[in-house]
């Protein structure tokens, strides 16, 4: 009897495992193929050269280490944090069609960030400063979060929680053009190149952020996922099971938010990929067991990114589509399955 | 009973939800291993004293004791590991299963990461166990019918491994085998395990039966609390629910309507448990009905009684009166149709055979349910003018049409 339990849970380790590889690797391909493509074309073997040699002096050193590596691996952080950012939004809704991007979030953070790049907030400084931009996104994200979550502990309904995250959308936009009328034309166009979406022309420092801060988060993020599981039969059950749930609140948010504030501010707007990949890896391992979801949101999350970077940089080259077009058309149809077919929750 | 420290002691509680109070002054005390059930009418505040029992809700005034400690004073996970609570709200966690699901009641007993030992997994397999459930162990919880599901909440909430277990309506949308289920397995938790149930219920007559005791709550207070053979009167039970045309039988521990009567009076004449279906039919079937000559220890009185018939009735063991007999009389001719349910007929309830001859004498129409050979027997030559029946169905024919 015990030992039929033993095997009742743990009976898909072996397929754990392998789901586990397989994304690794094509996370791994994901990251390869968007290094060595591009409107230079650099072969496998110079590629390693490169790599293992710190070739930066040729043309093409050049080129990998400060564009392409950079871009491959902020497509791939931004998709992760993103894709962890959407699903503790998704368990902490209890819904499984919110995402940062639907539920105003991310347009919170554009009008923070509007108000840094186009206004006099943000004119002191030389150049943009890159942690103010951030901050600025961060702040954006978390007002339109706490509004959202203000009014979702009123109303239970999932479809009211939807249309108020639109319309919260709608009133950022809204400022944001605005602002963007009273703004000088040439901060305009940064800020709507920024806004289209790009994960282009990431420099050190921003990447350095990227990679610490946001680990920071994934690592809380991870650390959450015994109260994301116990929070998944419902905030009173939680509650009974030994959660602290005004913690647990504080602390999900400050990590979805800040993940996906962070994405933000760096590379514009993203949509989709929050909403649709948590569900992908849910189907994928079948669960909804957030030990093994959150690890495999960041595979699968940054895998996605990567490859719709690589079809937006290369499918017209060199004219370069926005991020967001190419996620959208793959997560739009998502959400519009799921909508069809209600059963799978959360 | 030993007098040991109560698992939960409530002084003076007042609940309710922002700072309104929906109980008032409610003083409980919960012995280790015994099953209390509250009674009372929707939106009496049951669900709010339990949550507030349960920790879920802070209480407007007053203390919650659990083991002798304020409520407030526990961490959370110290707290999850005495009270577990099955709440009336169906659970939609998404892709789990059973097993996994149960898994989750290990919730205050695992690390940080919520890894399941050797101890945990026999814990889990053993709750699954207790509620009959091993067999749905590989299935996905969204996939399971109502009655199982409430099966897989109770074995999360008995892999809590808690002393109190509380309950919120947990016979709600359940067929009546699931609903026996859940009841004898909240009933064997009880005796088995140690463990104080809590759960509030709609079946007074199930409730009655299986608890220990009983909390009956209404217009803002609890407003009685003890054994349910004590507290369990049918007045106390029609008071609770406000019953018009509805009584409870505590000797029969099952809820009686009383029909409106409008279609006339009948008199049966029954005894020895010949009455009590009769009289449930005819009631239903919106007749008044009357009975006698019955003994007080005869079913069909308790039945007769709780559903509002005019009843002559004998002391037990004692054959029936002149007295009762002219009484039993009198409520024959008011009768518009006199019906022999088919008692049988001994020393003590001779003369009731007397009262179907008189009723032929006073010219009203009277059905039996007698065999034809038994008849005769009683009334010689009389029992031609009876209107023989082979069933009850039959007797509701024969009566509509009679006219």
């Amino acid at each position: 009897m015990d030992n039929m339990t033993t095997e009742i849970v743990f009976h898909n380790k072996k397929r754990l495992y392998l789901f586990f590889s397989l994304l690794l690797v094509f996370l791994i391909a994901a990251g390869g193929i968007n290094m060595t493509t591009g409107s230079m074309n650099i072969s496998l073997s110079d590629f390693f050269n490169i790599i293992f040699k710190h070739f930066t002096e040729t043309t093409q050193g050049f080129i990998v280490w400060k564009i392409r590596i950079p871009r491959a691996l902020a497509s791939i952080l931004g998709g992760a944090y993103l894709a962890v950012a959407g699903l503790l939004l998704q368990v902490f809704f209890r819904n499984p069609i919110v995402g940062p991007f639907i539920l105003g979030i991310s347009s919170g953070a554009t009008l923070m960030v509007s108000l840094v790049m186009l206004t006099a907030l943000g004119l002191g400084m030389p150049g943009l400063n890159p942690f103010l931009v951030t901050l600025a996104a961060f702040i954006g994200a978390g007002g339109a979060m706490i509004i959202v979550v203000s009014i979702a502990s009123k109303v239970k309904s999932g479809v009211t929680l939807l249309i108020t995250g639109l319309m919260i959308g709608y009133l950022c936009h809204a400022v944001t053009s605005v602002i963007i009328a009273f703004a000088e034309a040439e901060n305009v166009k940064g800020f709507t190149l920024w806004q289209l979406g790009s994960f282009s022309g990431f420099k050190g420092t921003e990447l350095n952020i990227m990679i610490f801060a946001g680990g920071l988060l994934l690592i809380l993020a991870f650390g959450l996922s015994k109260p994301l599981n116990a929070f998944l039969l419902g905030e009173e059950y939680a509650s009974s099971m030994g959660v602290n749930i005004k913690l647990f609140r504080i602390l999900i948010l400050l990590c979805s938010c800040g993940l996906a504030g962070l994405v933000t501010s760096f590379a514009g707007p993203v949509a989709f990929i929050g909403l649709a990949v948590p569900h992908i890896t849910r189907m994928i391992f079948s669960t909804s067991d957030n030990r093994i979801l959150i690890p495999g949101s960041v595979l699968l999350g940054g895998t996605i990114t990567c490859f719709c970077d690589l079809i937006a940089r290369s499918l017209f080259a060199p004219v370069e589509l926005p991020i967001s077009a190419i996620t959208s058309f793959f997560g739009a149809p998502i959400v519009i399955i799921l909508l069809l077919k209600r059963n799978t929750s959360v | 009973m030993k007098n040991t420290r109560p698992v939960l002691d409530i002084q003076n509680l007042s609940v309710g939800y922002k700072k309104i109070p929906v109980l008032n002054s409610v003083n409980l005390c919960f012995q280790k291993g015994v099953f209390v059930s509250l009674l009372g009418p929707n939106g009496a505040g049951k669900t709010t004293l339990l949550k507030t029992l349960a920790g879920l809700l802070t209480p407007i005034s007053g203390i919650v004791l659990v083991n002798g400690k304020n409520i407030a004073d526990y961490k959370r996970t110290e707290l999850a590991g005495i009270i577990a609570v099955v709440l009336t709200e169906k659970v939609s966690p998404g892709l789990f299963s059973v097993v996994e699901f149960v898994a989750q009641g290990r919730y205050p007993h695992t690390d940080f990461f919520g890894r399941m030992q050797k101890k945990d997994l026999s814990v889990v397999s053993s709750a699954l166990k207790m509620v009959n459930a091993t067999e749905l162990a590989n299935r996905q919880l969204s996939n399971l019918s109502d009655g199982e599901r409430q099966k897989v909440y109770l074995a999360r909430a008995l892999a809590q491994e808690p002393e109190v277990i509380i309950l919120d309506e947990p016979t709600m949308h359940l067929d009546l085998k699931h609903r026996m289920d859940v009841m004898s397995i909240l009933r064997k938790m009880c005796m088995e395990k140690g463990i104080t149930i809590i759960a509030s219920l709609h079946d007074v007559d199930i409730a009655s039966k299986i608890s220990d005791c009983v909390a009956l709550v209404k217009n803002g207070a609890v407003t009685g609390i003890g054994p349910p053979e004590k507290i369990l009167s049918g007045n106390t039970v029609a008071e609770l629910y406000d019953f018009d045309d509805a009584n409870f039988n505590p000797a029969l521990g099952s809820i009686e309507f009383c029909g409106n009567g409008r279609r006339g009076k009948v008199f049966v004449a029954a005894g020895m448990g010949t009455g009590a279906v009769l009289y449930r039919l005819l009631v239903k079937k919106g007749f008044q009905i009357a009975t006698g000559v019955l003994h007080t220890n005869d079913l069909d009185y308790y039945v007769a009684e709780s559903l509002g018939a005019d009843c002559v009735a004998q002391t037990p063991m004692e054959p029936v009166s002149e007295d009762l007999f002219n009484m039993a009389a009198a409520l024959v001719k008011q009768a518009d149709y006199i019906i022999d349910a088919g008692f049988p007929v001994g020393g003590q309830n001779q003369l009731n055979t007397e009262l179907i001859a008189y009723a032929l004498a006073q010219g009203k129409p009277v059905f039996t349910l007698r065999k034809a050979e038994d008849t005769q027997r009683f009334l010689k030559s009389d029992s031609e003018n009876l209107i023989a029946c082979q069933n009850e169905i039959q007797l509701l024919d024969k009566m509509n049409s009679h006219l």
